[in-house]
């Protein structure tokens, strides 16, 4: 708990706190303005290509031209759909996303909430926004839209499953659901200290069913063009549309910061020698190296039917996520105890 | 009357229980069923910011995952499923909502003064432990084991009884 929840707050606190939250915001904003720009050009090289390299110097301003055209674009409401919570759910799923971000840390000395259950705050928080894109779908009174929630939907809850039990065998490791404390336990000098080695299975997993979690390739079914013109939300236009996608993006940045700090070390240098640079920069190279390998993936994978996601999900993660559980187990109840 | 400090815990007691208070009140008037599932995961969503005043924070996070998340996508899935066109509408009984509204209000008025006029006896300084979500787990598997099992149990009775129940019908 936050000791300043227990003072009186003044107006200078609040504005305080108010203010670091903007900032965040636009740190974050600016993420996502060039994680699209940089997406766009590793695609095109990978694929032999250019990519976006007209506007501004190198293409630079692509993305801000192109957020741009999406906030003067007339904002359509289709007749027949659920005012409501047509109007509701962009907000419902950005709120989420944002909110997750506020229990990573970034280094030793900065973050923003301590809280004792991190992770469980950042898995059950980002189930709501779930809850928004099946609103979204349904609201749109487009059977499309409703095709395409509901298969994010049913995508989402399956793969949650495994992702939240490979990361079981982390916690055991650490005995702790503070993200803080995860970083501090995977600090032992060198890199193979890092949960990723002890921890291979469970990463594998996690890997796999984040990558889902984000509905991007190969997992991108909710928003399989061929098949369903958009997904969940085809009848979305202008900002609308734009709160959808930076979600998106924000959740790309939630979960390659948390795979730094499950898996990664968060902060902590690979080798002792090392150790002089600062522990922010550690971390931004790691979590750079995470958003590029889910470009990557992206470049080059085919997507997946969907009935072989679905026996992907239940069938070969979860029953290998508990494996790794049990096996953390007995290891730490044989040689840690 | 009135005596407290006005601290951020306050102000965030009185935003959640705007949300929960608003809400039950949306629930229950309003007409469509997707928008009442709404209304009631923002009920949920209250309680768990409740729960994070009392100190609770791991029955606050598992009220958020379990409930605002799981069953209200649950809700919203067997409302999509089945028919949903006709909005319900009820004729309107005056006599019969004035007395109810007469009930309700003295109900509120005799709480309150039960509530107000109580004396009640200094509490002692409350100890929410330094990680209570640890505390809950060591509980869970050491002094009540044997009741967390079967409770585990029963819960996996239930899924799959509901699987072959399911089965059943697509036969």
């Amino acid at each position: 708990m936050p000791p300043w929840l227990n003072e009186p707050i003044t107006w200078g606190s609040a504005l305080v706190l108010f203010l670091w939250a903007v900032v965040f915001l636009f740190i974050v904003l600016g993420f996502v303005t060039y994680a699209i720009y940089f997406e766009r050009k590793v695609i095109g090289w990978m694929q032999l290509r250019v990519g976006p390299n007209r506007v501004g110097p190198l293409g630079l301003f692509q993305t801000v031209a192109d957020i741009f055209k999406l906030l003067i674009k007339e904002d359509t409401i289709p007749r027949k759909s659920d005012r409501l919570l047509f109007v509701l759910a962009p907000a419902l799923a950005y709120i989420p996303a944002f909110t997750v971000l506020a229990v990573l840390p970034y280094s030793q000395n900065l973050y923003f909430a301590d809280l004792n259950v991190g992770l469980l705050y950042y898995v059950a928080l980002s189930g709501i926004s779930t809850l928004a894109i099946v609103l979204g779908g349904w609201a749109s009174n487009n059977k499309y839209a409703l095709l395409g929630g509901m298969r994010s939907a049913a995508q989402m809850i399956s793969y949650e499953v495994p992702l939240v039990i490979s990361v079981v065998g982390v916690i055991l490791l650490s005995g702790s659901l503070n993200l803080r404390d995860i970083v501090a336990a995977q600090d032992g000098g060198w890199f193979w200290n890092w949960n990723f080695l002890p921890q291979m299975i469970g990463f594998a997993v996690f890997l796999i069913a984040a990558v889902s979690e984000l509905n991007r390739t190969p997992f991108d079914l909710p928003e399989a063009e061929s098949e369903l013109v958009a997904g969940y939300h085809v009848e979305y236009s202008g900002f609308r549309f734009a709160f959808f996608m930076l979600s998106e993006y924000v959740y790309v940045y939630a979960i390659a910061a948390l795979t730094t700090v499950l898996f990664l070390g968060g902060w902590h240098a690979p080798a002792p020698f090392l150790e002089f640079v600062p522990g922010i920069v550690w971390f931004l190279l790691k979590f750079a190296f995470i958003v590029f390998f889910l470009f990557w993936i992206r470049a080059t994978f085919p997507r997946i039917r969907v009935d072989q996601l679905m026996g992907l999900g239940w069938k070969v993660l979860l029953p290998v996520s508990l494996l790794n559980v049990f096996l953390t187990a007995v290891y730490m109840e044989l040689f840690i105890k | 009357m009135f005596n407290i400090d006005f601290t951020g815990e306050f102000a965030a007691f009185f935003v959640f229980s705007a949300i929960m208070i608003c809400g039950a009140v949306l629930m229950i008037s309003l007409e469509k069923v997707v928008h009442m599932v709404v209304s009631m995961a923002a009920v949920f969503l209250g309680l768990a910011g409740m729960f994070v005043l009392l100190e609770a924070e791991f029955v606050a996070f598992v009220q958020v995952l379990i409930y605002a998340g799981a069953v209200s996508i649950l809700m919203i899935f067997g409302i999509m499923m089945t028919k949903h066109q006709g909005a319900e509408r009820e004729k309107a009984k005056p006599l019969h909502e004035a007395l109810a509204a007469i009930g309700a209000l003295c109900l509120f008025g005799v709480l309150f003064y039960a509530i107000r006029s109580t004396t009640f006896p200094e509490p002692a300084p409350f100890q929410a432990g330094e990680d209570n979500t640890m505390a809950i787990g060591e509980l869970l598997y050491t002094g009540y084991v044997v009741p967390f099992e079967l409770l585990s149990v029963l819960l996996t009775v239930a899924f799959i009884g509901a699987i072959v129940l399911a089965k059943k019908e697509a036969d």
